[in-house]
């Protein structure tokens, strides 16, 4: 009996990227070769953007040298025999070596560093991307070697499609006894949109060779400095520790774009007090970076009249034509969605106005039911206009209702952040971040308001007037956080905070 | 169709002497006209569709060798199809998808199989059971043992499967019984090749037509009192017949092997994965030799005793490789030894698992429970254990180093007309609470998944508002049913609305009219805008509704989200009673792409003007919150790390893949979201009058204060 084995390629790829035709070229270069080969399939209804998988087998010897003799080639990868993995999408990795197709003995992983992320990951209500460091860890240890690019920004840069950068790699690691060549004239025979899968199948080969440049990572937007900060900026860099200084920073350009150098100016005094309990707490800084990044967050709250500047930004206008690939002499419409309710109208106006009709408005039942729907062309002139108007309003912003309502309820926040800050560097951090639950628009806004006032009321004021000792506090506030955010109905969050008031030590049958 | 299959066509031309390659179902396709097949029919479904989706195409081959094509409303209409063999010496094949397309044509099958047919009959089942699969998972082999059908489950090698095929109507005739083959999804998909034979035109077809009907015969009808003879018909004559066929032609294979005092008995389907089982623990070749004797069974239904006998005797014990449950095969080897007073030991389902799928780990943990179970002499039980527990532990680290995935469940499509009818219906609920969802098989049953998860119940194809029907009267809510129109004319028609209104029922059925049956590929029904033959079969579903007595009938453009949600609660509110239909109408965008793409280019090349729309979202102004996404999870609606500094949950981006089906600006509109979507279009190939206006725009806005760049 002869101990010789097949060689084992397992392709993980989602729906609709071409998975079958890749495997068709695999197919057709080790027959062209003279290889015994099997590829199959399950794509049902995984053609939908779904996870698929494609299995081939490819007969090490050529079919002439078997004298007669056929293989017998399975349909199913079998855990602990794969010789080589590829996969269109990193987390799709993770999956195959959770399956344990991936063994340091055997497998080869061949595999996209880009991510597209699973509707779990995409509806979160904060952050719920799968650890990538975790992924790549798993990838380096459970894998025999491993290659690992960005195969997405290839094909797009060789204006392909990331099968034919697959086919490249593939080709390129030189597992398989197929020579280069014969992949290339696979994708020929296919006939199908030649050109364009010979640009990815070469970016895929070229991507493999040492010195290939990495594609660039995704940068942070920061501001430039202004000359009218450099005082305010000059007094940060004495004063505030260097580990909050670099989002201090920001935060005072930010704010200053938003409103004007007096509510920088603010910021930054606001800031004197959370750096001196962050000082005696000997937090390092670290309280105080939080709070002044939330701040920053907080202060430039998202009223209609920032959303008109941002709107009619020149900066957005050409970040949209980058996008698109568009010369500025190329026509563009562009046509944004509002809809207002009266909250939005009230926010504008005075406190002595926005307070009687909010009131009445509540009273008719009128508050998250009328609302104005339009378009606007924003590169119209009346468009633009229109936004320019809204915009124009912002000096104007201070003896708004939104403001006033705005500012109360974030000094009443960094006083938590301060008193908590006496009694654990830890719990203030805590505190810190739950100003993260309020952010957004309208109900999302509403939402994350009655949370963050929920978890204040029932949590962080009873912890702050000694009901609870500062760790367990600080594992309280930080499970309350996560279960805000785990889904927009509030019932995690209502149901953990009735578990942390039920375990609460000192709880009296009288309360 | 969602592709073309010009290439699968060249290889059903194939003759004596040539080589063909390609996958199993086409190389079953093949093998049906190297029959001299007369007529082929059937209902799409994965994994069977291409075998009606080439023979469509390939309609000079077919009508040059004269078969006759039906491209069925349903499996039921399929099946029936087959009485034409009861009468006349025509071979005939149809296909589906097992067990749902089975079960509903079961009538039809009970009654084909009673009288028995003279021309060979061929059902080709896809067998959508385990990983890849669609359905509930049961097995087809009760259907063939209740009606006397017989079952092929040939090993997924082309060579053997086409032989099986063209042995199938031999047996069929021989015994004078329909056959069955049931393929496996990756069965049907494998790649592969055998040695073609010439196409061969049937004997009768409508190129050489048969003179007139037969003479009448009782006997042909599935009617008392003929009934009874036929059952007495199928043990004592087809039965026996088929199983002497089964022993002369050697369908069934068996590979010895040296540790005679055990063997194997497998499912022909399941043989390459047996065979590299034993090979990973060294008692077998990657050529097919063993050391353990393997039975293998291309017939899985009837099994043949004397074969049985032959393999069993003199084995100490015997291993029953079967897929599924119940243990039919097992039951049946267990009696077969029992009543020749054999000994033999047989395990199976306790070995392996009870359910499930047969896939490599299965098969390794089933060989090593079953060698520690018997400890054949020669071979170390205790080691070939180790090194399958070895092997199986692989996957239980792996598991472990990487964690809980995320699922990546199929999905709608980017720009599906699906999609919106869920986000309206999350809107809805969310204003009038939730209600129960009667759902149904389609691409709409992509809504169970999230972001949407909504469906009570799956009854089947076309049975959502039939399954609704008890719910509604014992609910405080009117149901809702889902039903597509491919669902609709399958069945859902009868079973559902003509019932609802004989019944004088209520509630709300939203018919999903995207003008194809899509999950299955894109083929055409009923509805549709066209045919295979060109022309629209002219039939309607809001006429076919009023028809039957619908009053309460809207049908909204399923991207008007705003609409259909007013439509939805008006449905759900009204005081009318009676059932409330709602035509969910949008074409599918594959199609409605695949369509535009093609003339898209066309224009460009003709230089004419062309206005694209695109979707996108403001960075600066997504706070991160993704209710947008949770209302619709286009696949080109994602999220990509804030570019604010000061931020650290991802914000909502538009991917390029995006196609401006409109639900983003709708959805933000109707569920009143965040200001940050914006629709950009852009014009190819612009007019002068485009390119003055931009010109003008960029003046005006300098003027006023922006930059140039902003228009």
């Amino acid at each position: 009996m002869s101990a010789a084995r097949p060689l084992t390629l397992l392709i993980a790829a989602l729906g609709g990227e071409g998975g079958g035709v890749l495997t068709n070229w695999i197919v057709e270069a080790a027959a062209a070769t003279g290889l015994p080969v099997q590829s199959t399939s399950i794509p049902g209804v995984a053609q939908r953007t779904g996870a698929t998988t494609y299995y081939i087998e490819i007969w090490p010897e050529p079919a002439s040298a078997l004298g007669g003799k056929r293989p017998v080639l399975s349909l199913v990868p079998g855990v602990g025999d794969v010789d080589m993995v590829v996969a269109s999408e990193l987390l799709e990795a993770g999956r195959v070596i959770a399956q344990g197709f991936v063994t340091p003995e055997r497998t080869t992983i061949i595999a996209s560093t880009h991510r597209i992320y699973a509707i779990a990951e995409r509806m979160a209500m904060g952050d719920g991307r799968f650890d990538i460091g975790r992924l790549m860890k798993a990838i380096e240890e459970q894998a025999e070697s491993h290659i690992l690019f960005d195969m997405e920004a290839s094909a797009r840069g060789a204006q392909s499609v990331i099968n034919a950068v697959m086919l490249g790699a593939i080709a390129g690691a030189g597992r398989l006894p197929i020579a280069a060549e014969t992949f290339a004239a696979a994708i020929r025979a296919e006939g199908k949109a030649v050109e364009a899968n010979l640009r990815g199948f070469a970016a895929g080969l070229a991507a493999l060779q040492p010195g290939a440049p990495a594609p660039p990572i995704a940068e942070k937007r920061r501001r430039p400095a202004t000359p009218s900060l450099a005082e305010l900026e000059q007094a940060a860099a004495e004063t505030m520790p260097e580990a909050a200084l670099e989002v201090i920073r920001e935060g005072l350009r930010r704010l200053a774009a938003y409103q004007d150098r007096r509510y920088a100016r603010l910021y930054f005094d606001r800031l004197a007090a959370i750096r001196e309990a962050d000082t005696e707490a000997g937090a390092g800084g670290a309280v105080l970076r939080e709070t002044a990044r939330h701040l920053a967050l907080r202060m430039s709250f998202e009223d209609v009249i920032r959303v008109a500047q941002a709107k009619i930004d020149p900066a957005r206008f050409a970040r949209i034509r980058r996008e698109l690939r568009l010369g500025a002499d190329e026509p563009l419409s562009i046509v944004d969605f509002y809809k207002p309710g009266i909250e939005e109208l009230c926010s504008i106006l005075p406190p002595l106005l926005a307070r009687p009709i909010l009131a009445w408005s509540a009273r008719r039942g009128w508050l998250g039911k009328v609302y104005w729907g339009m378009t606007v062309k924003s590169n119209s002139v009346l468009g633009f206009l229109r936004l320019k108007l809204l915009a124009s309003l912002r000096p104007w912003r201070p003896q708004s209702h939104r403001y006033r309502e705005e500012q109360a309820q974030i000094e009443a926040w960094l006083a938590l952040v301060a008193e908590a800050a006496r009694r654990s560097a830890s719990l203030a951090l805590e505190i810190a971040e739950c100003a993260r639950l309020i952010k957004g628009y309208g109900e999302t806004h509403a939402r994350g308001l009655a949370n963050f006032r929920k978890i204040e009321t029932r949590l962080i004021r009873p912890a702050l007037a000694g009901r609870y000792a500062a760790p367990t506090a600080m594992d309280a506030v930080a499970a309350a956080r996560i279960a805000a955010l785990a889904d927009p109905e509030g019932e995690r969050l209502d149901r953990t905070l009735a578990e942390i008031e039920e375990r609460a030590p000192g709880k009296l049958a009288a309360e | 169709m969602e592709r073309s299959f010009k290439k699968e066509i060249e290889a059903l031309k194939l003759g004596e002497g040539e080589t063909f390659r390609g996958e199993g179902i086409l190389a079953v396709t093949k093998a049906l006209l190297q029959s001299g097949v007369s007529y082929v029919g059937g209902y799409q479904g994965a994994p069977v569709s291409h075998l009606l989706d080439v023979l469509i195409e390939a309609e000079d081959i077919i009508g040059e060798l004269g078969v006759h094509l039906e491209t069925c409303t349903n499996e039921a209409s399929a099946a029936a199809m087959l009485g034409a063999s009861i009468n006349y010496p025509l071979r005939g094949a149809v296909t589906w998808k097992s067990i749902v397309g089975t079960n509903v044509a079961s009538d039809a099958l009970s009654n084909l199989a009673s009288p028995g047919v003279k021309g060979g009959a061929l059902i080709i089942i896809g067998e959508d059971y385990g990983e890849g699969a669609s359905v509930i998972q049961e097995r087809s082999h009760a259907f063939a043992m209740k009606s006397s059908i017989w079952l092929l489950d040939p090993r997924p090698d082309l060579s053997v499967i086409v032989r099986l095929v063209e042995k199938g109507f031999e047996l069929s005739e021989a015994s004078h019984a329909p056959v069955m083959m049931e393929l496996r999804i990756r069965a049907c998909h494998v790649s592969g090749e055998f040695a073609a034979k010439n196409n061969v035109a049937p004997a009768h077809s409508k190129l050489n037509p048969i003179a007139g009907p037969p003479r009448f015969e009782y006997g042909r009808l599935a009617h008392p009192p003929a009934t009874f003879a036929q059952e007495r018909l199928k043990v004592e004559e087809r039965l026996p017949a088929a199983q002497a066929f089964i022993l002369a032609e050697r369908l069934n294979e068996s590979f010895p092997g040296e540790i005679g005092e055990i063997g194997l008995i497998v499912q022909g389907g399941l043989y390459n994965s047996l065979l590299r089982a034993l090979a990973r623990l060294g008692l077998a070749d990657a050529f097919g030799a063993t050391r353990v004797p393997i039975h293998v069974l291309n017939v899985v239904y009837p099994l043949v005793p004397e074969e049985v006998t032959a393999f069993a005797a003199g084995k100490r014990a015997v291993l029953v490789v079967e897929e599924g449950f119940p243990d039919y095969i097992e039951q049946q080897v267990n009696v077969i030894l029992r009543r020749a007073d054999i000994t033999t030991r047989v395990f199976g389902k306790g070995c392996l698992p009870k359910a499930g799928e047969y896939n490599a780990e299965a098969m390794l943990g089933g060989i090593a429970a079953f060698l520690r179970e018997t400890r054949p002499v020669g071979l170390d039980a205790d080691a070939t254990g180790a090194a399958a527990d070895r092997l199986l532990g692989v996957k239980r680290d792996a598991a472990a180093a990487v964690g809980e995935l995320p699922q990546r469940p199929p999905t709608f499509c980017t720009g599906c007309p699906e999609r919106p009818v869920f986000s309206a219906l999350k809107l809805m609920q969310r204003a009038i609470g939730p209600t129960h969802i009667s759902a149904d098989i389609g691409c709409h049953a992509f809504a169970t998944f999230a972001p949407f998860s909504m469906g009570n119940s799956i009854l089947g194809y076309g049975m959502s508002l039939a399954s609704a029907a008890a719910v509604g009267p014992n609910l405080d809510r009117r149901p809702i049913a889902v039903m597509g129109d491919g669902g609709f004319w399958h069945n859902g028609i009868v079973t559902g609305v003509a019932s609802n209104l004989f019944n004088k029922g209520d509630g709300v059925l939203v018919v999903m009219q995207n003008g194809y049956t899509s999950a299955t590929g894109l083929q055409y029904m009923p509805s549709s805008a066209a045919s295979r033959s060109g022309a629209a079969p002219g039939m309607n579903i809001e006429a076919t509704l009023r028809s039957l007595g619908v009053r309460w009938l809207r049908k909204v453009r399923t991207y008007n989200v705003a609409t259909m949600l007013k439509t939805l609660k008006e449905a759900m509110k009204t005081a009318e009673r009676g059932l409330k239909v709602i035509i969910a109408d949008g074409e599918c965008q594959l199609a409605r792409q695949r369509r535009l793409r093609s003339e898209e280019a066309t224009k460009l090349a003709r230089g004419e003007r062309l206005v694209k729309a695109r979707y996108g979202i403001d960075d600066e102004i997504c706070t991160g919150d993704h209710s947008c996404i949770r209302l619709s999870g286009c696949p080109s609606l994602t999220v990509k790390p804030s570019p604010d500094p000061l931020r650290s949950d991802p914000v909502a981006s538009v991917i390029e893949s995006c196609v401006g089906c409109g639900l983003c600006g709708e959805v933000a509109h109707a569920a009143v979201l965040c200001p940050s979507f914006y629709r950009a279009e852009t014009i190819r190939n612009p007019s002068r009058w485009d390119r003055a206006l931009h010109r003008m725009r960029r003046r005006a806005i300098a003027w006023l204060g922006g930059a140039a760049e902003a228009a």
